[in-house]
């Protein structure tokens, strides 16, 4: 009860500074919260936006409350969501379970690149993963406007994915959201309902006393990293498949340091996740509203989701000790 | 002299770096991880960008870490996660603000007629802080609230406000030497990962102001390399130049050999 007030809170106290710090600029803040509102679920059409962002937040939020309940510092959802964009346009020609597959194990071994430095030179994952969010994102940019660049060459962008590699839709609504969904509640299970999640959170909770009863803390460690790249590589696969349809230099959008407010506003919990990503996905479309109609910079929305974080743990809700 | 002319200058451009690596090292000293390092040189750059001025890049720079200060050192919050905010709330208040102000950021910035920060952060920081940290009771103390708090007592927070206060000093600068001297005014990220390249030096030059020097010079080198490379007009395509700094780093960061002892406490909420 006490953390889904916290979360509450957070997610108000966000919107309304934001609203507050418009007025800095003259923007009158009924006026920034009615386009914020009516902008993410105020029509349908704002709606079914809202729910296309919630998808990749929701995926990379989840990447980041599995690495996170392991105490894994993961800050590299970006880098992982690009690669796995990336291996799935080059093999999305051999279908879409291939395509979906390879994002999965790119993001996999993007994430595990940290693991293995980590164990084999003692280089702290939170830095290797947030250089390797550079690097993936140099190497798209290398990727658009060299080899994976459309025939065309005007601009830096790749063709589109053929037709039966795109996820299937409904109403405009790509099966990503259903996968993201389902997703969450297997991370749900697999951490509350199954050994191997009560040796993931124990390793997260307290290293040593997970060591003494016998878990293999390294293990926990590398797998965790493991399975969140993955989900953060499946995330970008399905951007790609399901929304963008081709590549581009800004493809990843911050999606993945956004993951880590998803799971903070979660206070990382697989199932909240579901609610804190919609929060965000509508907190994202609005700012792209305000920005159309009150010429206000989407990146607006980084802000929010700074404020929610400093909220959330301010409240001390971060460590999770359930 | 080509060469010498291009590592001179590759040098010169690693300044900003060799600050922030400085300003961190004192910091993660007093037992703080400032993963928001990146944050503040950004907000640091557009408040210099924005006054025409370094007082205005440490004003800039101080706001973001007064903020980190509250969190990581009032509430004891966890530090990476309170850094991490930082940075984003830097990229969005800095990227509001650019596209809410663009006629005072075209405003062109004036030269300066000589550049002191150069040597400034190249001898004189470096000197005064090995000084400061090695050779003071003051330092002493601050090393030990990074060893052993409990030791210290209840001066702790005073010690880490002192060497948080320190380090927004040197960013500030850095910052305002990124938009002033390196570029001419603010652009959005410009900060492009220095703070991250510089968290990861602190710890290939193993706390030490030494191993800063160390450090960024090897970086710099490494960027001479990738200009050298750009001007060879053969082998990597540019983007892919793009990539070298940070895998360099990579390799810095991997490059830590033999036992590597980090402060105590270092980064305990």
């Amino acid at each position: 009860m006490r953390r889904l007030f916290i979360g509450a809170a957070a997610a108000v106290g966000a919107v309304a500074i934001l609203a507050l710090s418009g007025m800095a600029f003259g923007h009158p803040p009924g006026e920034l919260l009615r386009i914020l509102l009516v902008g993410s679920i105020g029509s349908p059409f704002a709606l079914q936006a809202t729910l296309i962002k919630t998808v990749p937040l929701l995926l990379t939020g989840l990447s980041v409350v599995i690495a996170f309940r392991a105490g894994v510092w993961n800050i590299g959802a970006e880098g992982q969501f690009i690669v796995g964009a990336l291996a799935s346009f080059l093999v999305a020609r051999f279908g879409l379970m291939a395509a979906l597959l390879a994002s999965i194990v790119a993001g996999a071994i993007w994430a595990s690149i940290a693991s293995l430095l980590r164990f084999w030179r003692g280089a702290p994952e939170v830095l290797t993963t947030i250089l390797l969010n550079f690097i993936g994102f140099h190497l798209l940019g290398y990727a658009v406007n060299g080899p994976l660049q459309e025939a065309r060459g005007q601009y830096p962008q790749s063709e589109v994915v053929p037709p039966k590699a795109v996820l299937p839709a409904i109403d405009g609504i790509h099966a990503g959201l259903l996968v993201a969904v389902i997703l969450a509640i297997a991370a749900w299970v697999m951490l509350y309902r199954t050994e191997e999640g009560l040796r993931l959170r124990a390793t997260g909770f307290n290293p040593r006393a997970a060591r003494w009863a016998g878990v293999n803390v390294n293990a926990q460690i590398a797998r965790a990293m493991a399975i969140s790249g993955a989900i953060a590589g499946l995330a970008g696969g399905i951007e790609l498949l399901g929304v963008t349809h081709r590549l581009f230099e800004r493809f990843a959008a911050g999606y993945g340091y956004s993951g880590i407010a998803v799971a903070l506003l979660a206070q990382l919990h697989p199932l909240a996740a579901v609610l804190s990503a919609f929060f965000f996905g509508a907190l994202t479309t609005g700012a792209g509203e305000l920005q159309r109609s009150a010429n206000i910079s989407a990146t607006i929305a980084t802000f929010g989701q700074a404020v929610v974080i400093l909220t959330v743990i301010a409240f001390g809700a971060f460590h999770a000790r359930d | 002299m080509h060469a010498i002319d291009s590592l001179l200058l590759a040098i010169a451009a690693s300044t900003p770096l060799l600050l922030a690596v400085e300003g961190e090292v004192i910091v993660q000293r007093s037992g703080i991880i400032n993963l928001g390092i990146e944050g503040m040189m950004l907000a640091a750059a557009m408040a210099a960008a924005l006054t025409h001025s370094f007082l205005g890049g440490i004003i800039g720079a101080a706001a973001m870490a007064a903020i980190f200060g509250v969190f990581a050192i009032i509430l004891r919050a966890d530090q990476i996660v309170a850094g991490t905010a930082i940075n984003l709330l830097a990229l969005g208040v800095t990227g509001s603000l650019y596209r809410e102000m663009q006629d005072a950021f075209a405003r062109p910035v004036a030269r300066l007629a000589h550049d002191l920060v150069v040597p400034a952060a190249w001898i004189v920081a470096p000197i005064g802080l090995a000084a400061l940290l090695w050779r003071t009771m003051f330092g002493l103390r601050l090393r030990a609230c990074g060893e052993n708090p409990e030791a210290v007592g209840r001066s702790v927070a005073m010690y880490r406000w002192v060497a948080l206060a320190i380090e927004t000093v040197l960013v500030g600068v850095a910052g305002a030497h990124l938009a002033l001297v390196l570029s001419s005014g603010f652009a959005e990220n410009m900060t492009a990962g220095r703070g991250f390249i510089a968290l990861s030096i602190v710890i290939f030059g193993r706390w030490k102001i030494k191993g800063a020097l160390l450090g960024t010079a090897l970086f710099g080198i490494a960027a001479a390399a990738q200009y050298a490379l750009q001007a060879s007009g053969i082998g990597l395509p540019f983007h892919l130049l793009l990539a070298v700094p940070y895998v360099a780093t990579l390799l810095i960061l991997c490059g830590i050999t033999g036992r590597v002892r980090a402060p105590e406490a270092l980064g305990r909420a």
